[in-house]
């Protein structure tokens, strides 16, 4: 059910080297993150400079080298904790009396309904801009979407009979979420997990639009696509590396999550948000 | 000299990140020809353009009093007329005054303009000057300029063209405060402003707070033959790629608060000109004399040698600033002090001062915002020299939103925007003085806040010339403000607008561009 | 029946905006800094905040702003706004409907185009069409908003000149100039949805193929293309309406980098106005407008699927 093929592999191949990129970029890096070292802006590819050089005359693929880790680092984060409390939050739901199912499920529209990235300006002007606070920021815009698919995989889930059959025999409703209906959700939750790491790829970089990141001299890549945007006119390679890099990133997973998914049933009619 | 309390129109350094270009396709036919207007240099009338400046909200008002960003003081330019305007040196020139007189810059006799009326057929009088002042003092106004206008202690009504002021102290400077744009004059009683009743060159035709504002010359406007252009629609674009696409897509035709990245592709065309005015506009890296660590005076100056003001003139800027010596006077101002060593970038000199301060190897929190325009950068390479210098900078960037209120002279290390200020005087006395409510550093420091007092008082130039260069020598020295560039303000427009002339107290011609600008074929 | 949960729904989603007021109210009363404060700027001296605290209500303790203004909301009165002084309801009324336009225009371009992609992509799996299309999709979510508005406007409006970079509508515009004003704002909108829509659909297709009876009439000799139209899409309706509800609901609050790249005044970049300037009845109205959007989105998504799915209705 699990076989990768075809443009599966290009996915992964694609994953696997923003992993790699993303733990050791910062030690391969060959200039540091914040430094000046280009005589003009803007420069073009090759030369000194493999990438050429940033709207200050910085480093592109040493910014890059070393920000991956903040895109990968906190999207991966924040999806995983999206689906990890979506999913439990959506079990316990589901297990629990009616009451309590339908005021989580208010609580998660009326969360969903407030549009995410004026979720995360209204925070970040509340509280100031940390790593933390973005990977909760993302977290929270995507948790009730999690919640959504879980819930409605784990009420199916309910009605099957081997659940109906472990609840005759008298078990625990812990122990059925846990042992009955949890292992079943786990694949197609896992396809919505990758789905959930595009979704917070590009909420990041939206982000960083709206001039909210990761702090200076660092920058995610979204923040680098936002910063060197005034290149664009020239087509700097400042500006195409890094929509490149988010481009593969979230291509690379995309085809991945594809191909695990074609076996089982598709999940993505849900997967919103 | 003068004496001016507080300006309190901080807000203000916000245009510096709004951009506003106003502007509809213009079409440039159907222009009156003054007989006579033969020469090409001659101002011909006629046209309708889009301006952009930088910003644009649903608090925008037609209430001069209330203004409190570039797209209100544009606005406010183009519908009222004050009692007197900005030259090019930022000196007061007679408006809707013809003179202000005073003996002891105390009492001052102020005469007013005969013949002009307001847009509804109404004559100016002096009770409507008397009313367009002191409304400034009544609280429910809620005016940026009440704290300046306390200094009103009188104003009378001596004839139908002719009021007495009387001030609580000295003030030479009073006719150059009243150019200021929340000063422009009002009819008597208003509180009404939806039809922005003024004596400008424009009369209003549509307002919609945060969408766009339309003007149509003024028939009567006092000031004979002007305004040129028939017609001009004010708008804000906040985002500054936008604002500078718009200007060359010819959607609009004059814009503000160009970024200096975006010159280069304004540059490159011949349809386009960038309009460069020399400020008194900076960007200071802010030391508390309060708090730990930055109380201490080698930590201090070892910041202030960090500082690579070359770098941060052509990084950061692309060469359109002044290098700043730590001091808030320009070297375009007239008291700019050429005698006083330039401070160069040292690292050097600066790890000799950071070892003496005994706070090597500290890690120390520095606050930037993209509410003061470069802040974030210039913190990004101070991190990157600090670092080399054994010394921990952890930039802290924080959203403009709140900027000013939160975080603003509230940290130990941080960052602020001062906008130009029309004299010496207020630059030193807003943000230097002891006492005043924005000394920026917190320091104190008796000689100089003596010296502020003896210069607004002192009559001979010379004297005074002498006196704001011991005032600038002091804050090089013993200030926790380091000051590395002052930013040129930058606007660009259509080559077919003629007469966009500098006046350094903001962008788009001091915002009075209306005034004075026209089209061309 | 279906009038009950019509009914039902409707009391579920007063109790969801309900919610949802409360959660804006928490959250912005977090927020450094009222509107007295932020409206003076740097000039405020504590007389003149006080008087104009006064003046706005804003002495008054939070939860009985709260109150009072839940109560105004319920007699039809969201409010004054605090900055502009003006009524809500007239901001609102100027915002509001350039809002519904702009996401009106997208959903008449982008819902079509979605289901084609998708129905195409479906009916043709595993093809290189399929394949193709995929990657069209795929690189559609993969480039950031921001990115493809400014690249648009680069090249269709500084370069070509073919049309505005700003939205600047004026009140007597020809259809001409409209279509003109709305070209890259739709396009770019139409960008970051449709590639989310279309890929739904293929996957509610292909489920749907992949069902017993589809198999039965593909038994039966039926051709693909009927098989796709006929059997498999009323089936698969449910899903793909939900998909595009959910999709749509983004395009009022989600639009604010495209409302602030062509300068838009729209609904999203007021409801970051008012969070700026700290204007509590102007925020919250914005709020209820995103999330009853969204709730009705859904309870229309939902009745479709009820009508195009008999099934449902008796569950």
């Amino acid at each position: 059910m699990t076989r990768i093929q075809g443009s599966g592999w290009v996915g992964l191949l694609l994953v696997l080297m923003w992993l790699l990129v993303a733990l050791f970029g910062p030690m391969l890096a060959h200039y540091e993150v914040g430094a000046i070292v280009a005589p003009d802006v803007f420069e073009r590819m090759g030369g000194a400079h493999f990438l050429g050089s940033d709207y200050l005359g910085r480093d592109v693929l040493s910014r890059l080298m070393n920000g991956a880790r903040f895109t990968v680092g906190l999207s991966f984060g924040a999806a995983l904790l999206a689906s990890a409390s979506g999913a439990s939050l959506a079990l316990f739901s589901a297990i629990s009396g009616r009451w309590i199912d339908e005021t989580v499920s208010r609580l998660m529209d009326a969360l969903i309904s407030i549009p995410g990235k004026i979720l995360a300006l209204v925070i970040v002007a509340a509280f100031g801009s940390s790593m933390l606070l973005l990977l909760l920021i993302a977290a929270i815009s995507y948790m009730p979407g999690a919640f959504r698919i879980a819930r409605s995989l784990a009420v199916n889930l309910n009605q099957m009979d081997y659940v109906q059959v472990a609840r005759a025999r008298g078990e625990g409703r812990v122990h059925i979420a846990i042992f009955e209906i949890l292992p079943n959700m786990i694949h197609p939750l896992l396809a919505d997990f990758g789905l959930r790491f595009v979704f917070v790829v590009l909420l990041l970089s939206g982000l960083s639009f709206l001039g909210l990141g990761v702090q200076p001299p660092d920058a995610d890549l979204g923040s680098l696509v936002r910063e060197n945007i005034s290149g664009l006119s020239e087509a700097a390679p400042a500006i195409i590396a890094p929509a490149m890099a988010i481009a593969t990133l979230t291509i690379g997973v995309n085809l991945l999550i594809d191909s695990l998914a074609s076996g089982g049933r598709s999940v993505t009619d849900e997967a919103q948000r | 000299m003068s004496k001016y309390s507080n300006d309190p129109d901080m807000e203000r350094r916000r245009i510096l990140q709004a951009v506003a270009v106003t502007g509809l396709t213009a079409t440039l036919g159907g222009v009156l020809v003054h007989p006579g207007a033969v020469q090409a240099a001659t101002p011909r009338q006629g046209g309708r353009i889009r301006v952009a400046s930088l910003s644009s909200s649903i608090a925008d008002t037609l209430d001069p009093a209330k203004g409190s960003l570039s797209t209100d003081y544009a606005r406010h330019y183009m519908l009222y007329s004050g009692l007197t305007q900005y030259d090019t040196d930022l000196a007061a020139q007679p408006a809707l005054a013809t003179s202000l007189e005073s003996d002891d810059q105390i009492h001052w006799t102020i005469k007013i303009r005969a013949d002009v009326q307001f847009h509804n057929g109404k004559s100016l009088t002096s009770a409507d000057v008397v009313y367009s002042l002191l409304r400034h003092k009544d609280p429910a106004v809620a005016s940026k300029m009440a704290a300046i206008a306390e200094q009103f202690s009188e104003i009378k009504v001596t004839g139908p063209l002719e009021l007495t002021m009387r001030l609580s102290g000295p003030n030479a400077d009073l006719p150059v405060i009243l150019a200021d744009s929340h000063f422009l004059v009002v009819p008597d009683g208003t509180t009404e402003f939806r039809t922005a009743n003024g004596t400008g060159p424009y009369r209003l035709k549509s307002f919609q707070p945060g969408i766009r504002t339309v003007v149509i010359r003024n028939e009567n406007y006092w000031k004979p033959g002007r305004p040129y252009i028939d017609e001009i629609e004010l708008i804000g674009i906040p985002d500054e790629t936008s604002r500078v696409n718009a200007l060359l897509s010819g959607d609009v035709q004059l814009i503000s608060a160009v970024n200096p990245r975006q010159t280069r592709r304004i540059h490159a065309t011949d349809t386009h000109k960038v309009v460069e005015t020399k400020s008194g506009l900076y960007t200071d890296l802010i030391m508390r004399a309060d708090s730990h660590p930055t109380s201490n005076p080698d930590f201090v100056l070892a910041m202030k040698y960090l500082l690579n003001r070359n770098l941060i003139k052509k990084a950061l800027f692309r060469g359109y600033a002044e290098i700043g010596n730590d001091h808030p006077i320009a070297p375009s101002d007239r008291y700019f002090s050429p005698d006083l060593p330039q401070r160069e970038y040292d690292p050097d000199l600066a790890k000799y001062h950071l070892q003496k301060s005994g706070l090597a190897g500290v890690r120390i929190p520095m606050y930037a915002s993209p509410a003061a325009p470069g802040s974030v950068d210039t913190a990004s390479l101070l991190q990157e020299a600090a670092s080399r210098i054994g010394l921990k900078l952890a930039v802290n960037r924080v959203p403009a939103d709140g900027y000013w209120s939160n975080h603003w002279m509230k940290h130990p290390l941080g960052f602020g925007n001062i906008n130009p200020r029309p004299t010496a005087d207020l630059k030193f006395s807003l943000f230097f003085k002891s006492d005043a409510p924005w000394n920026v550093s917190g320091w104190v420091n008796h000689q100089f806040d003596e010296l502020v007092v003896a210069a607004r008082a002192e009559s001979d130039e010379q004297k005074r010339r002498q006196m704001y260069a011991d005032m600038q020598e002091i804050v090089h020295t013993k200030c926790g403000v380091g000051i590395p560039v002052f930013i040129s303000l930058l606007d660009a427009h259509d080559a077919r607008i003629k007469g966009l002339g500098s006046i350094p107290i903001g962008g788009l011609m001091g915002y009075s561009f209306a005034d004075h600008i026209w089209l061309v074929d | 029946m279906l009038m009950i949960l019509v009914a039902k729904r409707i009391l579920i989603a007063a109790f969801t905006l309900l919610l949802v007021s409360f959660v804006i109210f928490a959250i912005t009363s977090l927020l450094p800094g009222d509107a007295a404060q932020e409206l003076l700027g740097q000039s405020a001296t504590p007389e003149i905040v006080a008087e104009l605290r006064e003046q706005l209500g804003l002495n008054q303790p939070a939860h009985i702003r709260y109150l009072n203004w839940l109560g105004g909301l319920l007699t039809g009165d969201p409010g004054t706004s605090m900055v502009s002084n003006m009524p809500v309801k007239d901001i609102i009324g100027e915002r509001l409907p350039k809002s519904l336009i702009l996401a009106g225009l997208t959903a008449a371009v982008s819902v079509p185009l979605a289901l084609l992609i998708g129905i195409l992509s479906a009916m043709y799996r595993d093809s290189r069409l399929d394949r193709a299309l995929n990657v069209v999709t795929l690189s559609m979510i993969a480039v950031p908003e921001f990115l493809v508005a400014t690249i648009a406007v680069i090249v269709f409006a500084v370069q070509l000149r073919w049309l505005p970079s700003i939205t600047i509508v004026s009140p007597d515009a020809s259809f001409g100039e409209l279509a003109r004003a709305y070209a890259l704002p739709v396009m770019t909108l139409c960008f970051v949805v449709v590639a989310q829509m279309a890929r739904m659909t293929r996957a509610a297709v292909i489920n749907q193929l992949d069902s017993s009876y589809v198999e039965m009439a593909i038994l039966k000799g039926a051709r693909p293309t009927r098989i796709a139209l006929q059997h498999a899409l009323p089936n698969a309706i449910g899903p793909i309406v939900n998909a595009i509800a959910l999709s749509l609901s983004y395009l009022l609050g989600g639009a604010i980098i495209v409302e602030t790249i062509f300068n838009y005044p729209g609904v999203a970049s007021l409801m970051v106005n008012a969070v700026t300037s700290r204007d509590m009845p102007l925020l919250q109205a914005c709020a209820m407008i995103f999330s009853g959007a969204y709730l009705l989105m859904v309870l229309i998504a939902d009745i479709v699927a009820i009508i195009s799915n008999p099934k449902l209705r008796h569950q």
